[in-house]
């Protein structure tokens, strides 16, 4: 039997994370290829809804990047994104939906390609320890 | 109609014979309140109970059921064939309901089950379902079935009904489902002083049931009179739209359909209890929502349950008086106050 | 508190005699014992309707979004504070309003009041004071109002309205009280519990949607629950949707809720579904210091930010 790889969907702002996704590719930096990405235009967009949606329809780990504070494009994203997390995530813990470790936010710019591919590879490992997801998954409804 | 007894201490013994045969489902006390719930001990029934919280509607119409299932795997033979999904529709029993909801399945059946019409799960389900019902001896001051054509004795939906006579149940039998089913328990015939009991209890209870509206006066009414009054601006101010009296209700029977896939391999066609109390129930693909407002939703419940079904039907009124809605109402719209505005020719008491 | 039920008899009338609004928004004696229903007196003989006791715990600022008319509504501590919310949020104009502030000694929990009496039906309260005495068929019992209190009212801290055209009453002492106990006690369990206390918890869910219909923090245009294009939510009684649902009606109001206890009261079922939003109100006080609509002028913490925010989440 093959070994279980994590499914890791990962939100990459447009203006930075992805950027240095893109650099940490076409520098041949390795990372680990069980990230997803979905480009955002900022972290800013980011709604609680994605990442749950993300979780119920089957992935192991949430990553979500952008900016670093100061640095948003449009000024004042992340500063808003930065309060989101700080409640979406411990509120994932507080009701046990996922076990700490499986969501995971950063800060990378365009240029931190190296940053980009050490992270990816630590995000990938702290939820290849935790194993299969399996609490929130959507599956087939139990109902009558 | 014949009579027979059950002593109490025999009673979980009885239930035991009924279990070994049939499914049976009685109220199960479950924290403050009962439900209705399929029984894995004979101990667990518990007819210590005014009445369940939620009505017993979801033994034949379940909140949420799998109508049909379908395979999206491209290799799959059967790709994209929708099949109905199979169900157990074995020999069931309900125990202890009480006469109003026995009488509210009838009321449904207009819906489920008419000559033209049959849905066949609820149909199957009520033809393999046997009725022994529990008279009220003391109906809760929510309660007004007799103002809505049924009562707290009232054995019109029910195929057999206990009568708690304080040392042991009267058991009427009531039609040849019921007599078949109580066949198999061999049970005593009722001593002579029973029946006088029964008819005492009956009466007792009819008279404790305060009168709530008069359902014939709504139906006098003309509809769009009703329906143009201004008393709904009132009655719908403190109204949530949350859907807690229609979950609740015996009578409620809307549903939504939807389909869930599991990641591209296959597909479940849903059947959902839904509500007219929200606006998502009537808005339409193209954008237009007939029942927008709140006020609309609103009268929609009640001009249903008092009015148009009892035009549609000519049978009564589509309420049994259980009193859960009044009970459950987070914010005290009362049924009974509403039938009375509905039936006064509209004019608001100050 | 009944007292306030002359005040605000009197003020309705006036105000709209004056013709200064055209609705006084409060209750009327209900039909059960310990319920009241909300209810708009139009005119000066309607005044005459409005009462007040400990059963108006349904939170009244819940009928003032997008409401174009000039309303005068009775609020207590937490229904103040929902307001001053709805005015920085737009829903409500501050001129539009005329509000009679009731400070408030706590609504009465009718549930653990039932659970005294063995199953017997209430078919009377009355209310003196503080003594609430109860009778049915066969028994007669007074009971202290105050160890009878809605769960959030027991642990209320801002018992007094934050704004008001006109206080019914002299300001009440505020409590000193330990708001987190039990938040405190399901962050120490380890997720595996967490997972299943509250799977526990939300078991009895209908999904009939009252604790969102009773917040008067909830009046998005299309409420995700209804949203279909992509729909966030399913919306059978399977585990997974409901938790999804709990979480995020709770999230949607984090920084926003008044701990009213609207939704707990309105819940047809009994679940504490307070236990969710509490812990976003600790979190929000220990992050940004900020309590929901105290200070008028300062937008809930979500709407805003400052460059020195803490970052727990790296």
């Amino acid at each position: 039997m093959s070994e279980w790889e994590p499914k890791v969907i990962t939100f990459l702002c447009n203006w930075c994370s992805y950027g240095a996704a893109d650099l940490a590719g076409v520098s041949r930096f390795q990372y680990p290829a069980n990230i997803r990405i979905i480009r955002l235009p900022c972290t800013g967009r980011m709604n609680p809804k994605f990442i749950l949606a993300a979780l119920r329809h089957g992935a192991d780990g949430v990553w979500v990047s952008g900016c670093h504070p100061g640095d948003c494009h449009y000024i004042e994203g992340n500063f808003y994104a930065r309060r989101k997390f700080a409640l979406l995530k411990t509120q994932l813990e507080y009701t046990g939906i996922i076990e700490p470790g499986r969501v995971h936010f950063s800060w990378i710019s365009s240029a931190e390609a190296t940053i980009f591919a050490e992270k990816a590879r630590k995000v990938v490992e702290a939820i290849k320890a935790l194993g299969p997801a399996q609490h929130f998954i959507k599956k087939q409804a139990e109902v009558a | 109609m014949s009579e027979m007894f059950i002593a109490k201490g025999d009673f979980p013994a009885i239930i035991e014979r009924l279990m070994s045969r049939y499914r049976v489902y009685a109220p199960v006390k479950n924290g403050r309140h009962y439900e209705f719930a399929a029984l894995k001990e004979a101990g667990a029934a518990d007819l210590g109970f005014k009445n369940t919280r939620m009505s017993p509607k979801a033994i034949f119409y379940p909140q949420a059921e799998r109508m049909f299932e379908y395979s999206l795997a491209k290799d799959d033979p059967e790709v994209n064939i929708v099949k109905e999904t199979p169900k157990d529709f074995s020999p069931q029993v309900v125990l202890g309901i009480r006469p109003c909801d026995a009488k509210a399945f009838r009321l449904d059946d207009a819906n489920f089950c008419s000559d033209k019409f049959k849905d066949p799960w609820w149909a199957q389900r009520r033809e393999s379902t046997t009725l022994i019902g529990f008279a009220c001896n003391s109906p809760s001051s929510t309660c007004f079935c007799t103002s809505v054509n049924t009562g707290p004795f009232d054995t019109t939906g029910l195929d057999a009904m206990l009568v708690d006579t304080g040392d042991g149940y009267a058991l009427q039998v009531i039609t040849e489902k019921g007599k078949n089913v109580l066949g198999i328990l061999e049970l005593k015939p009722a001593p002579a002083q029973v029946a006088g009991k029964v008819e005492e209890l009956k009466a007792s209870a009819e008279k404790s049931v305060a009168t709530a509206f008069d359902p014939p006066a709504i139906a006098q009414q003309g509809t769009l009179d009703i329906f143009n009054a201004p008393i709904w601006d009132e009655i719908h101010f403190a109204c949530l739209n949350c859907g807690t009296c229609t979950f609740m209700c015996p009578t409620c029977w809307c549903f939504d359909i939807q389909d869930e896939v599991q990641e591209g391999t296959k597909g479940d066609r849903l059947r959902l209890w839904d509500s007219c109390m929200f606006s998502l129930f009537t808005f339409h693909g193209s954008g237009h929502n007939p029942r927008s407002q709140k006020v609309q939703r609103v009268r929609q419940r009640f001009m249903h349950k008092l009015k148009y079904y009892q035009d549609k039907y000519g049978t009564g009124t589509a309420c049994v008086g259980c009193g859960r809605c009044v009970q459950a109402c987070p914010v005290n719209i009362d049924i009974r106050q509403v039938g009375r505005l509905m039936g006064s020719g509209c004019s608001c008491p100050a | 508190m009944q007292a306030y039920t002359e005040k605000i008899r009197e003020a309705a009338k006036r105000l709209l005699a004056e013709k200064k609004v055209d609705g006084v928004i409060g209750f009327r004696k209900g039909t059960m014992p310990f319920m009241n229903e909300p209810f708009m007196a139009k005119t000066p003989e309607q005044a005459d309707l409005l009462v007040w006791d400990g059963n108006c715990g349904i939170n009244l600022a819940n009928y003032l979004p997008k409401r174009t008319d000039k309303i005068a509504i009775v609020a207590k501590g937490c229904d103040s504070r929902n307001i001053s919310i709805q005015i920085l949020e737009n829903q409500i104009k501050r001129e539009q309003l005329h509000i009679l502030g009731a400070p408030c000694k706590g609504m009465t929990d009718k549930r653990k009041i039932q659970d005294e009496l063995d199953g017997k039906e209430i078919l009377q309260a009355e209310e003196a004071g503080d003594k609430v005495k109860v009778s049915g068929r066969d028994f007669e019992k007074t009971f202290n109002r105050s160890e009878y209190l809605q769960e959030n009212c027991a642990i209320c801290i801002h018992r007094n309205p934050v704004i008001s055209d006109e206080m019914l009453g002299e300001p009440v002492q505020e409590q000193q009280v330990e708001r987190y106990e039990d938040i405190k006690q399901i962050e120490a369990m380890l997720p595996e519990e967490k997972r299943k206390h509250f799977d526990e918890l939300i078991e009895p869910c209908i999904r009939c949607y009252a604790c969102r219909s009773a917040c008067p923090a909830c009046y998005c245009p299309t409420c995700f629950v209804d949203e279909s294009k992509p729909q966030w939510v399913g919306k059978t009684t399977d585990p997974t949707d409901t938790r999804t649902f709990h979480f995020l009606r709770a999230f949607h109001v984090a920084g926003r809720c008044s701990d009213c206890g609207a939704c707990e009261r309105s819940c047809p079922v009994g679940i504490k579904v307070r236990e969710f939003t509490k812990k976003l109100e600790k979190e929000v006080k220990e992050l940004y210091g900020y309590e929901a609509g105290m200070v008028q002028d300062l937008r809930p913490p979500l709407d805003v930010y400052r460059p020195d925010d803490p970052e727990p989440f790296l």
